[in-house]
Parts: structure tokens; sequence; C-alpha cells
């Protein structure tokens, strides 16, 4: 098992895309340009897992190199010291490369699911805040230009956005012909009133409150509940939605939609659509919950930090394989950036 | 109907306002000093997209009526104080600019800018590489923390300025002997640095598909802050080559920005070297100074009497990579 990865690792190399050190194909379009690659390529591969060690996700994919023998770092902060990075842009082209300590290691492989704070230890609070983002804005430029595979490498929009709440996806979901249940945004009491008479007219009782900064969703069905809502629109717009039924998850990774397998057939239907969600986020690993509403079917969450536990463990084992599987694909030939 | 959002305090949306009513063209300001307060809101999303009314104290806009949205954010010392407690105060205000963002990025009229086209500020380098791939001369740049290497940097390149990478701190400086002495503190968390481009500094600003071009002459390193160094600065209005024009539109049309400035350098052998785009350009500066009709540039946008450089609501932009077009 482990030898066809690192037989894989060594043609890549020899094509002119290492892993770790990216340098445009422009740059050194000679025999001994790709010499001097094939030279770097005898570091080791690695695959860096970006996130919180914790996390199920990094631990699956790490556990699934492992068994390949390809080894994996989880880093949550991967400009952090010891690392060194050296990331150059010029005419004749990028060249970058990431070392996480003191083992020189090619990088064949990122998992992006997020990234923390280094510790604040021994600085100030505002140069560790500057030097946060001093790094983030460093790490977004070198994944940005990496030639090796970098599963949901992230524009700026979604690397510096924050969780988006379900109204910004709202366009791209409509785009995707994705339907999603009918939302409002009010600060006056007699909006959200009229809202509730008219899914009541539906036979739609309450509505959902959703903070835009949060994650729950709160129902809203009795009078006391609506009183209470008016009391907080004095202070803020309230976002409401339209209540749905048990929403399902399904995970796209890759051009691979992975469904429970409880899930109803009709969100099955969906496949295509969700497909093509994903294609137009860029992203190689999505999560899209689906749920009944008044119209029919439609988008609930959407979470382009995809949670494991929101699936049943076969098929979290069906996700951790197909993220491992795209791990280790062929190098794309470009990245969009560099073209 | 043009919305404007921003802090009557702030010159460049009083200039905004200005010239708005100056060309006759209608328009409600919505105070983000004051908002949501007296205001009343009502926007309901169904499959067709937003619609619904925004109410000021003695106005009402339809949604649909509306031809284009100017927008200055404001930070917290824009705002008026919060009452109550301080902390469930900014909470607050967090979730009703949420919604204002949720808004803006999903109409489907012009709207100067939408956050998402702003972001790629946040890393020169990241922005760096889109602009390049606009067509965009960038200059020679590191990034590293690796003392050696930013050494070597140097040396290769004699005369090399460093400035952040993020938008924190944003003052460019050249890398002198005082600097050189601190490098081994890269070690901490790495550094931006640049070869020093000679020559004049151009600002661009586009709005829509119209081109703005300002030559900035002084002896400081970084214009804006000559004053610091008590130097002066000569601004003159020229005409960029077409195809250094038709890059910076492509620059502007990749970030999604229908008002963008744009950073360049013309150099003494005659290149634009571009350093960075801001999307949310302060350009009262370059106006005064110059006399380019810049904001009612802007205006007529808005109004939508010029049409858009592009088709208005790409507001998917904000959790997409800028695509080609």
């Amino acid at each position: 098992m482990s030898a066809k990865p690192a037989r894989s690792h060594r043609r890549r190399a020899m094509a002119g895309a290492p892993g770790n050190s990216n340098e445009d194909a422009l740059a050194e379009p000679t025999d001994l340009g790709i010499a001097r690659r094939v030279r770097d390529s005898r570091t080791r591969p690695v695959h860096l897992l970006l996130g919180d060690p914790a996390d199920s996700c990094c631990a699956g994919v790490r556990a699934r190199l492992a068994a390949r023998g390809l080894p994996a770092h989880i880093v949550a902060s991967p400009l952090a010291p010891p690392a060194r990075l050296v990331w150059r842009l010029a005419d004749g082209g990028l060249s970058s490369r990431l070392e996480l300590g003191d083992d020189a290691a090619e990088i064949a492989g990122v998992l992006v699911r997020g990234t923390a704070r280094f510790d604040p230890a021994g600085w100030e609070p505002a140069d560790h805040t500057y030097m946060h983002a001093e790094m983030l804005a460093a790490t977004l430029a070198w994944l940005t230009a990496l030639r090796c595979p970098v599963v949901n490498r992230p524009s700026a929009a979604l690397w510096y956005g924050g969780r988006a709440s379900l109204l910004t996806w709202r366009p791209l979901l409509r785009r995707c012909g994705l339907h999603v249940p009918e939302q409002l945004i009010t600060n006056d009491p007699a909006e959200a009133h009229a809202f509730r008479r008219r899914l009541a007219a539906d036979g739609v009782a309450g509505a959902v409150y959703t903070p835009l900064t949060g994650e729950a969703g709160y129902l809203v069905a009795t009078d006391a509940a609506w009183n209470g809502l008016a009391d907080l629109q004095e202070r803020s717009p309230v976002c409401l939605s339209e209540p749905h039924g048990a929403a399902h998850p399904a995970c796209i990774v890759g051009g691979e939609v992975i469904w429970d397998d409880d899930s109803p057939p009709e969100n099955r239907e969906l496949a295509s659509r969700l497909r093509q969600l994903a294609v137009a986020t860029r992203l190689d690993f999505l999560e899209v919950a689906i749920a009944p509403f008044r119209r029919g079917l439609g988008v609930v969450t959407v979470e382009p930090v995809p949670v494991l536990e929101h699936f049943a463990a076969p098929t979290r084992a069906r996700i951790l394989d197909a993220l491992t599987s795209l791990l280790l694909a062929p190098f794309a030939p470009e990245p969009e950036a560099m073209r | 109907m043009i919305l404007v959002c921003g802090g009557l305090a702030d010159g460049v949306t009083e200039l905004v306002c200005a010239r708005l009513q100056d060309s006759g063209y209608p328009y409600r300001l919505l105070d983000l000093a004051r908002y949501p307060a007296g205001y009343r809101l009502a926007w309901r999303w169904t499959d067709a997209g937003p619609a619904g009314t925004v109410a000021g104290p003695d106005w009402a806009l339809d949604l649909d009526a509306l031809t284009g949205v100017y927008v200055r954010y404001l930070g917290p010392e824009g705002r008026l104080p919060p009452q109550g407690d301080p902390e469930a105060a900014a909470a607050l205000q967090v979730e009703a600019d949420a919604g204002l963002v949720a808004l803006l990025e999903n109409l489907s009229c012009p709207v100067v800018n939408r956050i998402g086209g702003g972001m790629s500020n946040n890393s020169k380098p990241y922005q760096a590489l889109l602009l390049r791939r606009a067509g965009l001369k960038v200059p020679t740049t590191l990034v590293t923390n690796d003392p050696a290497v930013a050494r070597a940097f140097q040396a290769e390149h004699g005369d090399v300025i460093y400035k952040s990478a993020s938008g924190i701190r944003s003052i460019v400086r050249r890398l002198g002997p005082a600097q050189q002495a601190r490098l081994v503190l890269l070690r901490y968390g790495p550094a931006q640095f640049q070869a020093y481009v000679p020559g004049h500094n151009v600002r661009v600003h586009t709005v829509g598909d119209t081109v703005f071009a300002t030559r900035i002459e002084t002896g400081a390193v970084d214009y804006r802050y000559a004053h610091l160094d008590g130097l002066d600065v000569a601004m003159t209005a020229v005409t960029l080559p077409a195809e250094v024009a038709a890059a910076c539109l492509r620059a502007a049309r990749e970030l999604d920005l229908l008002f963008a400035g744009i950073d360049l350098k013309e150099t003494p052998d005659g290149d634009y070297v571009c350093f960075e785009v801001n999307p949310c350009p302060g350009f009262i500066y370059y106006e005064r100074h110059t006399g380019q009709p810049i904001s009612a540039a802007l205006a007529d946008l808005l109004k939508g009497t010029t049409p858009a450089a592009w088709p208005a609501g790409r507001s998917s932009h904000r959790l997409t990579h800028s695509t080609r077009r």
C-alpha cells in the first residue's frame, strides 16, 4: 500500500510540480530546472492538515494517510515558530517554501479546516493581534499559490469573512437551483407579526429566530415569545425564517455527494445541484443540510467547514475516505491564482 | 433613488452626498453613526431575492426603487456611544450590521462596494497574485520569517522597503540599518519586503469603466505620510497608457469593486508597477488637488446614468474566488 503513493509523488515531482516548493513553470522551463526539482523531491513528503488537533476530520484523515505510510501533521498555526516560510513573487514567477521545523519535508497536500492564534505568551495584545493578522495574510498567500492538492483552498472572502449566514449564501443557492425558506430581517414588530400571519395562513405555526452572528435558531411560537422578540427589536433588527421539517445533511467531497443511509430519496434528487453549488463555491469539501418547508425541499444550512459529527458513523468513514483520496489526487496543472 | 450608507462626520460620505445633491440625483442617507436607531427596516427574502423597505425619520424607500448604493462603513469611533450594557450593545450592533451587509450583498443594483470584494486587501501578497493575473506588474516581493533570506533579498536588490502583509499598520518604510538590526525578530513571525521601485506614485481611481489617474510627486517613501517627514506633495491629473488603464479596470472587475483606488508607480523606464488596491478609497484628497470629477462619475454610476462596468449582483463573489472573465 505504501509504495504507490511514494511512486506517485516522485512522478509528480518529475513532472515539475513539487509539493512544498512552488515554482512557476515559466521560471525554469529547462532540463536544469527539472533536475533541480527532482533533487528537491528527495525530501520526505508530508501532508499538512490545517486545523485543531482535536478536530475529528483532521484526525481521521491523518489516520488514513498513516495507514498508507504517509506522514501528516495537524497544525493550527502553520507559520508560528519554528516554521520557516520563504514566499517570493518576481517577474519570473512565484516560488514558495514552508518548512515546519528542522525536518525538511515536501508538502504533498493540504486540508484546510481552520487556523488558530499562536501562543500569546510574551506578546503585548496589540502586537499579538498585528502578528496574527500578518500570519493570516501570509498563510492565505501561501495556500493560494500552492501546486499540491489543497482541499478547500480559501478565497479572501472565506478566509476573512467568518461564518456566513444562510442569507449570504442565498444568491449562490438560487443560481444553482436550490430553494431556501423565506426569511425576513426587520426591527418592526408589525412586520414580524405579518410574517407570523402569513406562515399561519399556510398552516405553519411560529417562525425561527436565528441571530445572523450565531448558529442556534429559536422557535418563536407563543405570544410570550413574540412579545420577547418585539422587545429585542427595539434594540436591533432580527432575522426570522420559515420553520422547516427534519434536516438531513449532505456532504460534497470532490464531485461525490455523500448522504447518511436514512436520507430521504427526494433529497438525493438534489445531488446534481449540490455538485453545482460546490463548483460555484470552489470548495472541494462542503456540507449542506436539506429540509422540507412550505414550498418543497430547500437548503437550511451551508457549512464550508463540514462537521463530521453531523453524520452517522458509516458516513463519516466514507467522507474521510473521499477526503483522503482528494489529498492524494494528482497535482492540478496550475492554481487559478497563478494563471 | 440612491441609498448612501455612512456617517455624515466622514468627509468622503459628506462629499458623495454633496455631489448627489449638486447633480440633482435624489438620495437618502442611512446614517451609520445611529443605525439601526431611528430607522425602520423590513427586508424579506424569497427565491426572487430581497424586497422590502427602509424608512428614516421622514422618508421611506422601496428596495425595488434603488438605482445604486454607496456604503462606507464606520468603525466604533464613528458610532454614537452605546446605551446600556456595553457588551450587549456591541453584540446587537454587530447583529444589526450583519443584516445590512447581507442586504447589500444580495441587492441586484450597483453597490459601491460590496464587502466581499474588499477582503483581498487584508492580504497584500494574496492580492498581488490577483493583480498580476489581471495584467498588472507587481513589485518583486518577499514574505519570510527567515532573517538570512531577508538579508539576502536586500543584498540582491539594494534598496528594499517593508510593509505589513495584512491591512494593519500599513505604512511603507525603507529597510535601513535600524531595521536590519531587528531582522532577527523575524523568527517570531513573517514580514513583507519589496524591492524599492523608483519613480512617481500614480493613484488610479476606477469608477465603473472610467479611469482617473493622478501622478504624485514627493520625496517621501509613502506620500500619504509625507507631512510627517516635512516633505511636500504635488499632484497632477495624467492619462495612463491604454494597456495599463485596461489592466486597472480588469483588476477592479476581478475584485468585484465598482469603485477602487489603485496604487501604481511609474518608473523612470515608463513601466507601471502596482502595489495594491483600496476597496474604499478616500478620494477627496485627489479630487481636490486635481479637479478630476471622480465624485461626479460616482454619482452617475449610482444614478444609473452610466452603466456599471459589469452586471450588478455578483454578490456570490463574497464566498467564491474571483473568476476570470
